[in-house]
């Protein structure tokens, strides 16, 4: 009886081993884009043409003309260079692998991973007072930056405008001096890439090393060391990629230095500074809009926080749009009016009757505390149309410019409309109301979410335009994503929505214009 | 009499956060025989103000006081003298206490269902005493499509786990006894409704890692007035092998590294008229952890044991 027992046992335990097994088919969870280097849609050779967004234009960066490949200096840096892309270690290949033939997409990834990592709302001290982070002091507690969709947008844009404008230059002088590249003078070079046709020199990959690094820097000081050494490996790459020779990789360096200069010299003094306003401007805002209207938000944390965040972003410079007050929405509904009511009744009801469909569509646009925000959300969707559509370098780099232009004016023009209204949110007028998702620390009108995701649909419909049924309709679920979720009205969205697609406009018309279509 | 009359208590550790869900392990040495079985019904409440931030301890207006009702229906059946089988299927409610800064809205719902095969190993008489080895085996698994990455409210891990676990006791012959138990718990992933998350470093999935655990105990009891009456006295430890720590003022996710202390005491009684009906009543404060609610448990249940 007792062997029956054990062995019954024993059969049993593995039997729920094997059902264990087979029910969590544990996956592998991935950490980045699955791509490796690819054949380009096309080399966009007149590139060097297109009207950059800072620069004047590609000459801004003067960039002398290389040795030709037949004199010495040159053979020296080939003979290095064979050196360098032979007989590669394992973490040199793996290198090169992730690095791949279009380095943008991997900077993009390493840019949302900070935005995630620095994504962190300061908390209250003990006495109840809250600490702001000092850009004077990032390491301070809390640290700096806290990387707030604001924040983060503004950080991409920098990002994607330095490599859209280094890239830009690029070009330029690589078909005005058309250099070969390495392993067409040189075919016993081992070159891992496949070849695209583009003249060597300058670098498009050491100014995209460069130039991320460098805004990246200054956007997330305390990871300077990281950038760098991510910088660095990223150039060595080249070379074990047999791509760039030194000389190639010093012009690339030459111009992404430049131009993250560019583009730093206009974020020091695009109001951002002023952005998170001390609580006596903050409190003239909500003044003022009581005044006006009648109504005001107020922040219902514990202990409450004394300014809600950027009160003055809506006033830091735009990319494209001339004056913020041009795209301020209308006024929205006054708190006990009719269509307000018909708001509340609806909010009731999807928290009362909250579906699973609700549910998982406030969960997977919320790109809350903690995470890429949303728009590192539409950088993720242009990265994978990038990868999907074989774009080149310079054009993703055309994506993300455009597409983060058009976000950050859309997140001015939103917080412009959030801190002129100063609209109470679900939780400030509905009693006892509560929420599956985070009430923010900001004026409800408009949602951000709706402004930012209808601005990024837009660009990227217009350059991905097979896709663009797709975009708009992911816009849409985003800004009814906040409504699910409780913590904005409909009219937030829809008028939000509207914005966005109103702001994105400006963006796209300066696309347009710009010599790549 | 307690050959007959015995039952395996089902101590359930329902943590504030549901990272600890140790539940249902049955980590005692009682057995049921063959066609026995026993029905129970537990009610526990928990409630914690103060979680571990990583390592430490941390109040937060906005989720105030996190309280946690769970039912447990379970049921214990004895496949043959020395197998059982126990099954459970637990019930849990989570809300903030008012007022709270987060107005966050709590959940509900039926948690995971777990099964468990419990065995004996040895059992002889050394001695003064009688010692016992047994092992068990478990695997739970959701029942619903609850939210694991709604922390702290959410009800369960939302993970798969099966778990090992072995438990020695000794006892003497007057009912003083003392219990070891060690086991590892494999968990697998937990879904989300989001497919991008940060665990020091960016993940592009709905899925998470739950960090698999070491689960311990040590316990001392008695077994007093005739056997009708069964006390002790226990310390029980969760350790995560893996996983990230709470950010500042962030919220939890699955993937948390989670471990914790906890002191616990328990009463369960047989009652001979009815016969087999018995009680239980526990109460466990988690005096130490990482990631996880500082919580104190109650728990109180009803048994009845009968013939298949």
């Amino acid at each position: 009886m007792k062997n029956i027992t054990i062995s019954s046992l024993l059969t049993l335990c593995i039997g729920l081993c094997a059902l264990f097994l087979a029910s969590s088919c544990e996956k592998d969870i991935p950490t980045q884009a699955d791509y490796s280097d690819y054949v380009f849609s096309k080399p966009d050779e007149n590139g060097g043409s297109w009207k950059p967004i800072l620069l004047t234009g590609p000459e801004q960066i003067a960039v002398p003309a290389p040795e030709d490949v037949s004199s010495n200096g040159y053979q020296e840096e080939l003979a290095a260079l064979k050196a360098a892309a032979s007989g590669l270690t394992g973490d040199q290949m793996q290198a090169v692998g992730y690095w791949s033939n279009n380095p943008i997409l991997r900077w993009s990834e390493i840019a949302l991973e900070l935005v995630a990592k620095y994504n962190l709302i300061p908390g209250p001290n003990s006495d109840g007072s809250y600490t702001l982070p000092d850009p004077a002091n990032p390491g301070n507690i809390p640290n700096f930056p806290f990387a707030h969709p604001p924040y983060a947008v503004r950080a991409l844009a920098y990002l994607s405008v330095a490599q859209f404008d280094g890239l830009i230059t690029a070009w330029h002088y690589k078909y005005q001096y058309n250099r070969p590249a390495p392993g067409q003078v040189d075919p016993s070079i081992p070159v891992a890439y496949v070849d695209n046709g583009l003249p060597s020199y300058p670098s498009d990959g050491a100014v995209i090393a460069a130039a991320s690094r460098d805004i990246l820097s200054a956007m997330f000081p305390l990871e300077k060391e990281y950038l760098a050494a991510k910088a660095e490996e990223q150039m060595a790459s080249l070379q074990w990629a047999g791509t760039n020779v030194d000389s190639d990789i010093a012009a690339g360096v030459h111009i992404g230095e430049e131009v993250a200069k560019a583009a730093l010299a206009r974020a020091a003094n695009d109001g951002m500074k002023r952005a998170q306003c001390p609580k006596p401007v903050s409190d003239s805002l909500k003044a003022a809009a009581f005044a006006r209207f009648g109504w005001q938000w107020d922040n219902l944390e514990a202990p409450p926080r004394p300014v809600g965040l950027t009160p003055l972003f809506g006033q830091v410079k735009m990319w494209n749009v001339p004056t913020v007050e041009e795209v301020r929405p209308p006024v929205p509904p006054a708190p006990g009016s009719a269509e307000y009511e018909e708001n509340v009744r609806e909010l009731k009801h999807f928290a009362d009757n909250m579906t699973d469909e609700w549910r998982a569509i406030a969960n997977f646009w919320q790109d809350g505390i903690g995470t890429y925000t949303p728009p590192g959300h539409w950088n993720r969707f242009a990265k994978e149309h990038a990868i999907k559509y074989r774009l080149n370098p310079l054009r993703t780099a055309r994506v993300f410019a455009y597409l983060n232009m058009a976000m950050m004016d859309g997140g001015i023009s939103c917080w412009d409309a959030k801190y002129y209204y100063h609209y109470p949110r679900p939780i400030n007028t509905i009693p006892g109301f509560k929420t599956i998702a985070g009430t923010p620390n900001f004026p409800s009108y408009t949602s951000g979410h709706s402004v930012f995701s209808a601005a990024g649909a837009e660009v990227l419909t217009y350059v991905f335009p097979e896709e663009g049924s797709k975009f708009r309709d992911w816009a849409l679920e985003a800004a009814i994503s906040r409504v699910y979720g409780g913590i904005h009205w409909r009219f937030d969205a829809e008028v939000g929505t509207a914005q966005g697609i109103q702001v994105a406009e400006y963006t796209l018309e300066a696309a347009r214009a710009d010599g790549a279509d | 009499m307690k050959n007959i009359y015995s039952f395996v208590s089902l101590l359930a550790i329902y943590l504030a956060f549901p990272g600890a869900n140790q539940a249902q392990t049955p980590t005692d040495d009682l057995f049921m025989n063959q066609r026995e079985s026993c029905i129970a019904l537990i009610y526990e409440n928990s409630w914690f103000d103060e979680y571990w931030e990583g390592a430490s301890l941390r109040a937060n207006g906005s989720i105030s006081t996190v309280k946690r009702h769970t039912a447990i229906p379970m049921i214990a059946i004895g496949l043959f003298d020395q197998l059982n089988l126990i099954v459970a299927a637990p019930y849990v409610q989570t809300a903030s206490t008012e007022p709270n800064g987060g107005k966050f809205i709590g959940a509900e719902g039926f948690q995971d269902l777990s099964l468990f095969l419990k065995g004996s190993v040895l059992n002889r008489q050394a001695g003064p005493g009688e010692v016992a080895l047994l092992a068990t085996a478990g695997f739970s698994t959701p029942m619903t499509n609850y939210l694991a990455d709604y922390m702290p409210y959410s009800i369960g891990l939302g993970a798969n786990e099966f778990n090992l676990r072995g438990i020695l006791q000794y006892k003497l012959d007057n009912g003083v006894y003392a219990r070891a138990t060690l086991a590892y718990l494999f968990r697998g992933q937990a879904k989300a409704e989001r497919d991008y998350y940060y665990n020091n470093g960016s993940y592009y999935s709905h899925w998470m890692d739950v960090p698999s655990a070491w689960n311990f105990q040590a316990v001392a009891g008695a077994w007093l007035l005739a056997d009708i009456l069964k006390v002790e006295a226990s310390y029980t430890g969760l350790k995560a092998t893996s996983g990230d720590d709470i950010r500042a003022y962030a919220a939890p996710q699955p993937t948390n590294k989670i471990s914790l202390g906890q002191a616990g005491i328990l009463a369960q009684c047989y009652l001979k008229k009815p016969k087999g009906l018995g009680g239980l009543a526990y109460f466990s404060q988690t005096l130490h952890g990482r990631n996880m609610g500082k919580a104190s448990i109650f728990g109180a249940g009803l048994t009845y044991q009968f013939r298949i």
